[in-house]
């Protein structure tokens, strides 16, 4: 491939965190004028990583890069990739949902139209419909951002980013600005994602962008060129223009295939017979929350796991998380044991109930500054409790301890001591420390939210071993995951959702299927 | 291991510990040599315990709120409300007038906890109103006037001696006691600090965040109250000054202890040292003829100096 | 009945702008119900002109209390030093009165531009809650005043030679009120044709999305505090006059709660990102109105005004909690 015709070019970037984790191993891309190049894989496969090099957040340890030709320095910053017409529009917390869609268009950019001290708003609006104009997008520039629709607000976004490079380098030049979008798609509806689609092939003419995604239609129906990230290294490149990319093909090369027949052993070593048979814990009968999800029904057995599967965005974890009571759904039942939830209950109605959640976001569920131990009986205070006193319940530092030791034998927690404070450990092993607690606990139904985003493969085999025990055991459990393997290893029956309703489902063997495992 | 001990990491760590030690020595050296006669007496020894005695009680309820992440501004206002209602109805109810004002201090407990967790007002916004809403009542009840009761029973309470040492003492210390104990060893206290490290986190485990959290306003605007009775006993009565200048002191003396404003870390057992220094700092400085303006002054900057220090900046993403 | 609306709104602009106002600002029609029920029942006290310019100077003192500290609301923060910066900044002014002359007056900005600037590295630097923070600035500058009174031995801090700013150029407009309106503008400007604005309601909007679109948001937050210190500082001389050219000597909760009570009435939530002086200004109307209404009826005791100050704030702060639904708050 002649070097030249590449617009921008990256070679051989390697990039290590903390001197062990390799995120990138000698990557190379490259992105030409007036095309869509995408680069896909799964969470934690470099994606975000290698972006973030390309707009200056992160120094490459080792690795050259190109523009038109020459070999120029990495950006040091996001304003020198800016100046080099580089820019990127952020998965989310991109968009400023109180400011005017003037306001946020020409956000950081007020100096250049600011004379005597004054603000000219004449001149802004006045530009900013032009942008509008030339751009192509319609709303009105005097309503809030969060009023517009998510389409409307990725598109004014991009826009920001296109302006913001054209302002940067000078208007006259002839430079092809490069925007990279981050999944922006992923809280989209299917109608809105056509329309951004759309929107992305008419700016085509004059832009090019790198399109970050792991939704595999989309980035073979819209994109020029595809490639693939696995743990870091680059596994495939595909020209959709010269060759037919299939599905299930780019699948594959997304997840590997290595272990697929291990995953079927594995979930058939605790697969339970005529599962339908055994006693329902709970029903949802026509569950809806506008603008989310509407008319989800589905019976879960003892025993059972039931995924919802489906892209990112689909309603799938606002269910997860109206079952638990995080968030409100706004009518259908929810029936544990023939008795009617409360859509209302705050989530401590849901465990008095029996039901547990758990999400990978350690962030979110642990109290980083607690050691371990506390961390643990916090869900487990009846197990550590004695109420000798009759009214009072007192903890008994012992039992906690115990307690804590057990889990951490059984999951093979790295640390020090129950002692250790949570902050000071790994991820994977303060996602174990997040399931522990509810392993425990043994609540009949567990829910749970991408039970091992972001953490390494041994954590990851840690987590799937204490769940699939927990599931031999008796507990049911709901999952939500953007990873088909983890639908695969634990599922009995997978509800297929888009858009907010269900549309198929499939028992773990047509899953299988469906998806090419 | 020697030399790890002594390490600026370890110095970091036990921060809130070593200043209010160190203060608390600093304090009494000084004291001695600015005045020598500082202390040598149990009589003085009582002042001193008649000093902090009803403060302490206040400032536990207060820390258990800050221990939450939250603030309480209507301590001082529902301790004025509930001295002057005891005292108001002390003539006509005798000793039941206590439960009544006790009623009263959970009732604003109650409105301010369910204003909060329930309409998810900031806490400081809420108890702010509260407080002017206690100190509009107080002035109702009383008609502005000062009231003072005679009647020895009114006064037992809290001056009755026990093997030397007046009753309030141990009021203040068994408040202070049972305190430790619910915050240390049971799964509500356990629940206090955890709101107060993560409250997403803390809802997400299954417990009820919105009871906890108006009971704790609950327990704060109680023993605030208990705190007014004590006092109303200790000095005979009730006016409209009571609780005037306490909220700047109050809160200097939980956050000297090493209860940090960002919540979860601290603890009642430190305020008692926090309440000894400032209360002692009060009384020292008092005694050399310095003003009360001066000696408020003083307070506000050590509790904003304080706060300074204890706050744990690694878990802090955006303060507003 | 809507496209009637229309009609009139496509005819005229001034009317367009004006129904937004009104349609985005609840204050509004609080202000003009008011207006209809204190003319109603008490006409010829409420609607007599001494009255109104009362409330024209309650308007003036109220509003110079409350501007400023809106744009740190903005950010969904708190700015509680307004009590101090006026109460001191008046002592500072009595102080220097024999040094400077009249240009001691000069104080009271330069004063609140420090205490700006104090209260935004602080609270930015070093992470202290901005509401704990600026109230403990306020109640030892309101002892330090009380101090320098009793030390100096007089009963009021009064400079005489100010006497003239009393008397208003104009008949009916009172001299607050116009020593007020170029703050007023001042605030307005700021908001609305200055970056300060934008940014401010960008970062209390999304403090992580403002970082990410390169504004550095720990100087705008540090700005935010000292524009709100300069704007109390130069209100301050407003309420200055309006006192007889003397400070406050005594600390008073219900002053301090009046600034936050135009704030929440005028509708600018306590959680950031949208709102501003325009309708601090509302909601300082809003709060001068009923209390000077309220005061006209029969059998209200005037000795009962914190009670009802706190029943107001609190029914003002629960109708303003819709705004932060959903979010758990310290």
């Amino acid at each position: 491939m002649n070097v030249g015709d590449a617009l921008l070019e990256v070679r051989n970037v390697t990039k290590t965190f903390n001197k062990v984790v390799r995120a990138l191993d000698n990557v190379s891309i490259e992105v030409r004028r007036n095309e869509m190049v995408s680069v896909v894989g799964e969470n934690g496969a470099g994606k975000s990583t290698l972006m973030k090099i390309l707009v200056g957040v992160y120094k490459p340890d080792s690795g050259k890069m190109y523009y038109m030709g020459r070999e120029v320095p990495f950006p040091e910053n996001p304003l020198d990739a800016l100046r080099r017409g580089i820019s990127i529009v952020y998965q989310e917390k991109g968009v400023i949902p109180h400011l005017k869609v003037y306001q946020f268009l020409f956000l950081g950019l007020e100096d250049r139209f600011t004379r005597l001290g004054r603000l000219q708003l004449e001149k802004i609006i006045g530009l900013a419909r032009s942008v509008f104009e030339e751009l192509g997008i319609k709303c009105d520039l005097a309503s809030s951002m969060y009023e517009l629709p998510l389409s409307t607000q990725k598109m004014v976004e991009i826009a920001r980013a296109i302006l913001n490079i054209k302002l940067m380098v000078g208007e006259g030049s002839n430079i092809t600005p490069i925007i990279i979008l981050d999944e922006p798609t992923a809280p989209l509806s299917l109608e809105e994602r056509d329309e951004l689609f759309s929107y992305l092939t008419s700016l085509k003419k004059s832009n090019s962008f790198i399109f970050v995604s792991h939704i595999i239609p989309e980035v073979i129906t819209f994109s020029d060129r595809i490639y693939v990230l696995r743990d870091g290294k680059l596994t495939a490149h595909h020209d959709v223009r010269s060759e037919k990319v299939f599905e299930e093909e780019l699948f594959k090369e997304i997840v590997g295939r290595a272990s697929y027949h291990e995953l079927w052993a594995r979930y058939e070593s605790v697969k339970v017979r005529d599962i339908d048979k055994k006693p329902t814990v709970l029903s949802v009968r026509n569950l809806t929350k506008r603008g989310y999800y509407t008319n989800i029904s589905f019976d879960l057995h003892e025993g059972e796991c039931v995924g919802l599967f489906g892209p990112a965005g689909c309603g799938k974890s606002e269910i997860a998380r109206s079952l638990y009571g995080d968030i409100v759904a706004d009518y259908g039942e929810v029936i544990v044991d023939g008795k009617k939830l409360k859509l209302r209950g705050e989530p401590h109605t849901r465990v008095r109930m029996g039901i547990g959640y758990f999400s990978g976001e350690t962030g979110k569920e642990l109290l980083l500054f607690w050691p371990i131990r506390k961390n643990l009986s916090l869900v487990n205070f009846d197990k550590v409790t004695k109420s000798s006193l009759k009214i009072v319940s007192v903890i008994s530092f012992k039992a906690e301890k115990s307690l804590a030791e057990r889990i951490m034998n059984k999951l093979r927690i790295k640390a020090p001591s129950v002692e250790a404070e949570c902050y000071s450990l790994s991820g994977g092993n303060k996602q174990k420390v997040s399931v522990g607690k509810w392993i425990e606990r043994a609540p009949r139904i567990l829910i749970l939210e991408d039970p091992t985003i972001g953490i390494d493969v041994g954590a990851r085999e840690d987590i799937y071993d204490a769940l699939l025990e927990m599931k031999k055991n008796g507990i049911s459990m709901i999952l939500v995951s953007d990873d088909p393997k983890e639908y695969a290893l634990l599922c009995d029956k997978i509800i297929y959702i888009k858009e907010g309703t269900s549309q198929a489902v499939y028992t773990n063997e047509e899953f299988r299927k469906v998806m090419g495992l | 291991m020697a030399q790890a001990w002594i390490s600026r990491e370890w110095f970091q760590r036990n921060l809130n510990t070593i200043i209010p030690i160190s203060g608390l020595v600093i304090l009494i050296i000084s004291l001695r040599i600015a005045n020598p006669y500082f202390l040598t007496s149990w009589d003085s020894a009582i002042t001193l315990i008649y000093g902090m005695a009803w403060f302490m009680v206040a400032a536990c309820g207060l820390t258990l709120v800050i221990l939450m992440g939250s603030f309480d501004f209507s301590v001082p206002s529902v301790l004025k409300l509930s001295a002057m209602i005891f005292a108001v109805l002390y003539p006509m109810l005798g000793l039941y007038s206590i439960l009544l004002s006790l009623a009263v201090g959970l009732l604003f407990g109650f409105i301010n906890g369910t204003l909060l967790a329930r309409f998810n007002i900031p806490s400081f916004m809420v108890t702010l109103a509260t407080s002017m809403v206690a100190e509009g009542a107080a002035q109702v009840i009383s008609g502005g006037y000062t009231r003072i009761i005679t009647d020895p029973a009114f006064r037992a309470i809290s001056t009755t001696m026990i093997l030397g040492l007046p009753s309030i003492f141990y009021w203040a210390i068994l408040v202070w006691i049972l305190c430790i104990f619910v915050t240390f060893v049971t799964p509500f206290g356990r629940t206090i600090y955890a709101i107060g490290g993560n409250i997403v986190g803390t809802r997400l485990a299954g417990i009820n965040v919105k009871k906890a959290r108006t009971l704790v306003f609950m327990l704060c605007s109680l023993l605030a109250s208990f705190a007014g009775i004590l006092y109303a006993s200790q000095i005979q009565g009730a006016h409209m000054q009571v609780g005037v200048l306490d909220m700047i002191p109050l809160f200097a003396s939980v956050v000297v202890g090493g209860t940090a404003l960002t919540g979860g870390v601290g603890g009642v057992h430190r305020t008692l040292l926090g309440v000894i220094i400032i209360r002692w700092l009060d009384s020292g400085l008092s005694m050399l003829a310095i003003d009360l303006n001066v000696r408020m002054i003083i307070f506000g900057a050590i509790a904003i100096v304080m706060a300074i220090l204890t706050i744990d900046r690694r878990r802090i993403k955006i303060m507003k | 009945m809507k496209s009637d609306w229309e009609r009139v709104r496509m005819g005229s602009p001034v009317i367009t702008s004006l129904w937004r106002l009104v349609k985005s600002n609840p204050a509004v029609w609080a202000i003009f119900g008011l207006i209809v029920i204190f003319s109603a029942i008490v006409p010829e006290k409420f609607l007599s002109s001494s009255n109104l310019v009362a409330i024209l100077k309650n308007f003036a003192v109220t509003s110079m209390l409350a501007v400023g500290p809106t744009f740190v609301i903005l950010l969904g923060s708190i700015d509680v030093s307004y009590m101090g910066i006026w109460m001191l900044g008046g002592a500072l002014v009595w102080l220097l009165y024999p040094y400077l002359g009249l240009a001691s007056i000069l104080i009271y900005p330069i004063f609140g531009i420090l205490v700006g600037l104090f209260n935004g590295m602080v609270h930015v630097k070093a992470k202290i809650p901005s509401f704990i923070l600026t109230l403990a600035v306020t109640a030892v500058f309101a002892f330090l005043t009380t101090y320098i009174r009793n030390v100096s031995g007089v009963l009021t801090l009064t400079v005489p030679a100010y006497n003239f700013l009393r008397e208003s150029p104009i008949p009916y407009l009172p001299s607050p009120f116009l020593l007020a309106l170029p703050v007023i503008v001042a605030a307005l400007f700021l908001m609305f044709f200055t970056k300060l604005g934008t940014y401010l309601c960008a970062i209390g909007s999304n403090e992580e999305g403002a970082k990410l679109a390169g504004i550095n948001v720990e100087k705008y937050k540090i700005m935010a505090f000292t524009v709100s210190g300069l704007l109390t500082g130069l209100g301050s001389i407003a309420i200055f006059v309006h006192l007889g050219c003397q400070t406050r000597v005594d600390f008073d909760p219900s002053e301090l709660v009046r600034g936050l009570a135009a704030i929440v009435l005028g509708g600018t939530p306590l959680a950031g990102g949208m709102g501003g002086p325009h309708r601090t200004l509302l909601g300082a109307l809003v709060y001068v109105l009923i209390f000077n209404g309220l005061f006209l009826l029969p059998g209200v005791d005037p000795n009962h005004l914190k009670l009802y100050i706190g029943a107001l704030l609190m029914g003002a702060v629960i109708v303003a909690s819709r705004a932060l639904r959903g979010v758990l708050i310290a």
